[in-house]
């Protein structure tokens, strides 16, 4: 189990960019003690060599002043004088007899050696060893002279250095390894929480949500947003759930009159063409309830809005309105309002008819005999304003969201034919359009206004 | 009439099969796209019934490879119920008449007619005069006589008539009137063409012996010649 979440973390994309992170936190913790071991050691070692090399000029200028002789004594003398043993003198003949100096016996090393400077390993009296760097002068016919210093805590040092460095890059690794192990744990965490909450919405509980810890971080921002998401995902799905439940309840009802019809005809004589035409006429109903349906789904869907272009309402208006005049009269209804100029919108001119075709059929059916329908199409500065008002009976206040949705029917509505998707077709069109869908009280009477965004300015009348 | 029938939905194609021969028309039919075509192009049709989508080489392809070789049989489009309603797509690509699915059989006989129709007298000379019976409308003084005794109509009333007139004897279905005289395409809910058509009716035929429009039931109306 552990293992597997070790494993787990890592592939996660966090762990592998901190281990990236840790490999270049320890190159350059590593590159910094080498700038600091090499300059250092360098600094050092060219001190000490300057020494030697001005301990060699003096002897050599004494080696010409006074002999081989004065030489040694000056040898013997600086011996005598290094109270700390850290200087290395030895002058010695050709076959390497010591003369003067402090080391017993010529380095049997440093006989093929035959640049001018010498790494060795001097051995004292009591046998201690320590290292030596040393410089070669020829002296005379066969002398050879060594001058050279104890490089003890030089030696020292170089692996004082060394160590820290080892130290620290070890430090450093441990360090980048555990802080980039939490790191990448707490953000596995918070991205495990959000797949955990994902996996349950897709296993089918949609009620999840992904928790914020309050800190406002990117994590949460994206928690944030999912749960928004989801939250939107969840009201498309229950206005979804309503049209379904909607429509298998209002088609129950004609559809199992139909059933019956049928088995009727199934058990009775020769069925009549008009009992046929009559199943025809009602599922023809079905399908115009199915067709609005779908209308009013491909409006929402946005279908129709890559063939928007601009639209003149009036001769939409004038259209409809005299489409509807004949039916108006034989209603005895007064049917009124003509428009008087160009109010153009951006949209598509069929379901800008047609939404003032439901809204006309709804108000010819509504209104009782002799009272008046008004259509009313005008601009005020950017708003097309198209409104139908009639003398009917209205909509209480309480339901004028109501009607607005599929399958919304008041009481009185009932006697007439319809299955309350008009004025849903209307506001999905009017959402297209980026308008604003108003129903309002006509005193009496219902009235609806289409507001809508006009596509050009007001022209003002000269 | 010799119809071809492109359509891959069995259930569709037989039943608009049975109803054409019941019709008295000659049938061929077309499971996909690349036989339709090939039918299309080999045979001689009075017209096309063709679904727009199809497997293989979709409907308006094969419309347009039609029109691209010069073939000018006339094309009534199905399209399918939840389709995105896209007409202007489809008699762009050369179609003639569009048709959403589903359709009552008498809408599509009449749509059909009417196409054959139209294509048949679409080589005589335009004609100013249009006659049914004794019943005339001159398209150029924009005036309508029966029997010598001149008709007062509305505009749109001598729109609608003008209609009929030049669909004489053919059955014509209340979509086809809106969408030929008004020019929309949607089903309105109540029966407004019903009462623009009983206003004509009166004007029409009020006072004489013979009936010249009459309503077919369930279909929509015809005009006597």
């Amino acid at each position: 189990m552990r293992l597997r979440r070790l494993r787990r973390l890592f592939r996660t994309s966090v762990f592998r960019l901190t281990l990236a992170y840790a490999a270049l936190f320890v190159i350059s913790v590593g590159a910094l003690s080498a700038i600091v071991y090499w300059s250092t050691l360098g600094y050092l070692e060219r001190q000490n060599n300057a020494v030697i090399e001005a301990e060699i000029n003096g002897l050599s200028e004494q080696y010409e002043r006074s002999g081989l002789t004065g030489l040694a004594d000056i040898i013997n003398e600086r011996v005598e004088r290094d109270a700390e043993r850290r200087s290395v003198y030895l002058l010695a003949d050709a076959i390497g007899r010591p003369l003067a100096g402090n080391v017993p016996y010529w380095p049997t090393t440093l006989d093929t050696v035959t640049e001018e400077w010498v790494d060795f390993i001097r051995r004292d009296e009591r046998g201690n060893e320590t290292p030596v760097r040393g410089a070669l002068l020829r002296v005379g016919p066969g002398f050879r002279l060594l001058v050279g210093r104890d490089i003890r805590e030089l030696a020292a040092i170089r692996g004082v250095l060394r160590s820290a460095a080892m130290y620290g890059i070890t430090l450093a690794l441990g360090l980048a390894l555990v802080g980039g192990l939490l790191m990448a744990l707490s953000a596995q965490r918070r991205l495990a929480e959000l797949n955990r909450t994902t996996r349950q919405i897709i296993a089918g509980d949609l009620n999840r949500r992904a928790p914020l810890t309050g800190s406002n971080d990117e994590h949460d921002e994206l928690a944030s947003n999912i749960n928004a998401m989801l939250d939107q995902i969840e009201n498309l799905l229950s206005g979804m759930r309503h049209v379904a439940d909607s429509v298998a309840h209002d088609l129950r009802g004609p559809l199992t009159r139909l059933r019956n019809r049928l088995e009727m005809l199934a058990a009775g004589a020769e069925p009549s063409q008009e009992d046929l035409a009559e199943c025809v006429r009602q599922l023809d109903q079905v399908l115009a309830t199915f067709n609005a349906l779908l209308r009013i789904a491909r409006v929402e869907s946005g279908a129709y809005r890559s063939a928007f272009k601009p639209v003149d309402l009036a001769p939409i208006v004038h259209d409809v309105r005299e489409l509807y005049q004949a039916t108006a009269d034989d209603r005895q209804l007064r049917l009124i309002g003509e428009p008087e100029g160009a109010v153009e919108v951006f949209g598509d001119r069929e379901l800008l008819a047609q939404a003032l075709t439901n809204l006309l059929d709804n108000a010819v059916k509504y209104t009782p005999t002799g009272g008046t329908i008004t259509i009313r199409l005008e601009q005020q500065g950017d708003t097309a304003r198209l409104s139908v008002a009639d003398t009917g009976p209205g909509v209480p206040e309480d339901d004028r969201g109501r009607v607005l949705q599929r399958f919304t029917r008041l009481d009185q509505a009932r006697s007439q034919p319809g299955a309350g998707l008009g004025l849903a077709l209307v506001n999905a069109v009017t959402m297209q359009h980026h308008g604003r869908l108003l129903l309002g009280d006509n005193q009496p009477g219902l009235i609806v206004t289409l507001e809508l965004p006009a596509s050009s300015p007001l022209r003002v009348a000269a | 009439m010799r119809i071809l029938v492109i359509e891959d939905d069995k259930d569709v194609a037989s039943f608009i099969r049975s109803g054409l021969i019941q019709a008295g028309c000659n049938v061929d039919n077309a499971a996909n796209g690349k036989d339709g075509l090939f039918l299309a192009t080999t045979e001689k049709y009075d017209a096309l019934i063709i679904d727009r989508m199809l497997p293989g080489v979709d409907g308006l392809t094969v419309i347009r490879t039609l029109r691209a070789s010069a073939n000018t049989t006339p094309v009534l489009i199905l399209s399918a119920l939840g389709e995105v309603d896209d007409r202007v797509k489809g008699l762009k690509a050369g179609g003639d008449d569009y048709l959403v699915k589903p359709f009552a059989f008498s809408e599509l006989l009449a749509r059909l007619e009417a196409l054959v129709r139209r294509v048949k007298s679409s080589g005589d000379s335009p004609s100013t005069v249009l006659r049914a019976a004794d019943l005339e409308m001159d398209l150029l003084r924009r005036d309508v006589r029966r029997g010598g005794q001149v008709i007062d109509l509305q505009p749109r009333e001598f729109q609608l008539l003008e209609f009929l007139l030049r669909h004489a004897g053919q059955v014509v279905t209340r979509t086809m009137l809106l969408e030929g005289v008004w020019d929309y395409h949607f089903d309105p809910q109540t029966n407004v063409i019903d009462v623009h058509i009983s206003r004509l009716r009166s004007k029409i035929d009020r006072g004489f012996d013979r009936q010249l429009l009459h309503t077919v039931r369930g279909v929509g109306y015809r005009l006597d010649t």
